[in-house]
């Protein structure tokens, strides 16, 4: 086989390859294990200066605990559900449709507005930022979990129709030209032929967009503000400032915040990467 | 009422409403405004119709918010609306599409040569009834918006006075704004830049690894992490105290004793803040520029191999130009995605200390001076613009 496995190739290579790569590695996730070390440790262990030391005692449980049980962490973390769950069901059905008639109809202004999805895609949020705080508002809708929903398929909905039209393009046309022959209705076309086709398409999108809005922080700081409507990426800031000098508690409420995302990930981690090349790529 | 239940009802309505408003407007579309048969449910379906759309407007403008404030579930704030409009609104409609049917029935007849024109016309106008939810929101929430927020950046401090190009001039000439285009400038550039070659080298060091693909789960660890967590794990690295500060306490194992503040040091501290999201991005160039190293065909290698190319000249020569278009789509989706992050600079350092960058710096004007933060927001539009247009002209000629 080509080019020579690493291990045919000599002794030394093959070692130093074999150390070498685990250490970076290491190096790499070392923020990410100081943290998870951190969140077990006693807050005893801090005020002793024995920082980067072995945890005097596992503290795991308590540490947790007082983040499920003694803070604001769960409320903010069920805010986040509420808000991304409806947003990717939203986001999802709605570029299917748009990316059903962009992939599949050919009529004059179809590229143009395909173009009007993709430039909607990169125009930078930040300009859109007053405009829609004021239009929440009057719509009565600021500080709402609703109002963040809203906005957030609507933002989405660009990248979503983009990728959902380039995947109905590879599927193969003769399916739905045989379909119309027989005579079936558009609408059964898109339930019973092009929907079936989609899942893996559909799924790929849906973990993609869940973590894009768990992770979301800029929208959550202008629209919504108090614990009874921000989700857990703005909470984590205002429960740092409640246990200011607690790092074990700080580094426990960051794991638990990024813990969906991560846990997501690691669940559908196929559809995930395959969402990922499945965008950009092609 | 149960948070549960309501979100559940949320949903339901969400759903319902897309496949309801899909399935009726198609209905309509083929049966009632260009059928291609005179069916007795043409009448029918006409009536029904006729019927749903004041309904439909009735309960959303007055039964809508009652019913769903009585759950609890407050709706869109036009509960405002007197018994008499919404009552007047509903029988206006009532007439109107009654009207409109009526119309459609004599100009449209399913009779004759006119069936296959009729055919024809519901085919064309059948897209933009997919299209019309998305582009609706899309309008609400993009397009009016990006026009709104240009005008708003005509305008100072206070809404009401026009200054023109008033808020650009004064950019133009400040200090802070100068700096942080300049350091957009250099996210722009590095963070792209390391992001996609740290992730080809990590994409081919562990190609052909058994373990590979555990090494790259993890590596790609930090991509799911928001970026508020990810500032947060780095404050740790970064804090400036060896007894906290990762850095610093490497720093005092070999022996220097005073701790330094990695995030004060002048003109560097960017590059200690663009680590991070190198940190983050390098998972996602290498997640797609390891599927493209796979798509490369193995005869290609093969040939080189045979033909005495060395390792260098293999990666380079061989591999490199083969995904070169995929690694131009990695780096310009990174670049867009630079332009545009402030949650780092944010959180980290709030854009003390000569690191700010334009979003940043135009948080700094949000809800102070909306008419300045716009202006700024202009301005990264600006800046995106070329990399957005150069996509959409690639775009274009991969659909030819």
């Amino acid at each position: 086989m080509f080019p020579t496995p690493v291990e045919k190739r000599p002794r030394a290579t093959q070692l130093t390859y074999q150390t070498f790569l685990p250490l970076a590695l290491i190096l790499w996730l070392l923020p990410l294990i100081a943290v998870a070390i951190f969140s077990i440790k006693p807050g005893a262990d801090f005020t002793n200066a024995n920082y980067w030391g072995w945890p005097s005692s596992f503290e795991g449980f308590s540490n947790y605990g007082k983040v499920f049980f003694e803070s604001q962490m769960p409320r903010y973390m069920l805010n986040s559900v509420l808000i991304t769950v409806p947003t990717v069901i939203g986001a999802v059905a709605l570029s299917a449709m748009t990316g059903f008639a962009l992939g599949i109809y050919r009529f004059r202004a179809n590229l143009w507005i395909f173009f009007m999805f993709v430039a909607g895609n990169f125009v930078p949020f930040q300009i859109l930022m007053v405009p829609v705080r004021d239009l929440t508002l009057e719509l009565g809708l600021y500080n709402t979990k609703r109002g963040l929903v809203l906005f957030h398929i609507a933002f989405q909905t660009g990248f979503c129709t983009l990728f959902m039209r380039n995947f109905i393009r590879q599927l193969p046309r003769e399916l739905f030209e045989a379909a119309r022959v027989e005579g079936i209705a558009e609408w059964r076309i898109f339930w019973y032929i092009v929907l079936p086709l989609m899942k893996p398409a559909l799924a790929a999108l849906s973990v993609l967009v869940f973590t894009f809005i768990w992770n979301d922080y800029f929208w959550a700081v202008v629209l919504t503000q108090g614990a009874e409507s921000q989700p857990v990426t703005a909470g984590i800031t205002s429960f740092n400032a409640q246990y200011r000098a607690a790092y074990h508690l700080m580094s426990a409420g960051s794991i638990v915040a990024a813990l969906p995302p991560v846990a997501m990930f690691f669940l559908m981690q196929r559809h995930f990467i395959a969402g990922l090349t499945l965008g950009a790529v092609k | 009422m149960p948070i549960i239940v309501q979100g559940l009802i949320t949903i339901l309505i969400g759903v319902g409403g897309c496949v309801g408003y899909f399935y009726l407007s198609n209905l309509a579309l083929d049966k009632v405004i260009f059928p291609a048969k005179e069916t007795p449910s043409r009448r029918l379906v006409g009536a029904i119709i006729c019927l749903i759309i004041p309904l439909g407007l009735l309960f959303f403008l007055y039964v809508g918010p009652t019913v769903f404030g009585a759950l609890g579930i407050g709706f869109l704030a036009l509960s405002d609306v007197s018994t008499i409009s919404a009552l007047l609104a509903v029988a206006v409609f009532l007439v109107a599409t009654f009207l409109l049917f009526k119309a459609f029935n004599t100009l449209f007849p399913a009779k004759g040569s006119s069936v296959g024109d009729n055919i024809n016309r519901a085919n064309a106008v059948r897209p933009w009834l997919f299209l019309f939810p998305a582009i609706f929101v899309l309008g609400l929430y993009l397009v009016y918006p990006v026009v709104g927020s240009f005008w708003r950046s005509l305008f100072g401090r206070n809404p009401n006075d026009f200054v023109g190009f008033g808020n650009y001039v004064s950019l133009a000439q400040s200090p802070d704004f100068r700096i942080s285009f300049f350091n957009n400038f250099l996210w722009a550039i590095v963070v792209p830049a390391a992001s996609t070659f740290l992730g080809l080298l990590v994409a081919q060091l562990t190609d052909k690894l058994s373990w590979g693909n555990i090494a790259k789960s993890l590596i790609f660890m930090p991509m799911a992490i928001s970026f508020v967590g990810a500032s947060l794990i780095w404050k740790f690295v970064y804090a400036n105290d060896a007894d906290i500060g990762l850095i610093n306490a490497v720093r005092a194992m070999f022996g220097f004793d005073n701790p330094i503040d990695v995030l004060q040091i002048p003109f560097w501290n960017n590059f200690f803040l663009m680590v991070i999201l190198i940190w983050i991005q390098t998972g996602f160039a290498m997640v797609i520029l390891s599927a493209a190293l796979r798509g490369i065909p193995e005869e290609t290698i093969e040939a080189a191999i045979l033909d005495g190319a060395n390792p260098w000249q293999l990666f380079f020569k061989i591999k490199v130009p083969q995904i070169m278009a995929t690694i131009v789509v990695v780096w310009t989706t990174i670049t867009i995605l630079v332009l545009k992050v402030f949650d780092i600079v944010y959180t980290m350092t709030g854009g003390n200390f000569g690191t700010e960058i334009l979003p940043s710096y135009m948080m700094d004007f949000m809800f102070r001076d909306d008419g300045r933060a716009t202006a700024i927001a202009f301005v990264i539009m600006l800046v995106v613009l070329p990399v957005m247009v150069w996509n959409i002209i690639e775009a274009r000629k991969e659909t030819r």
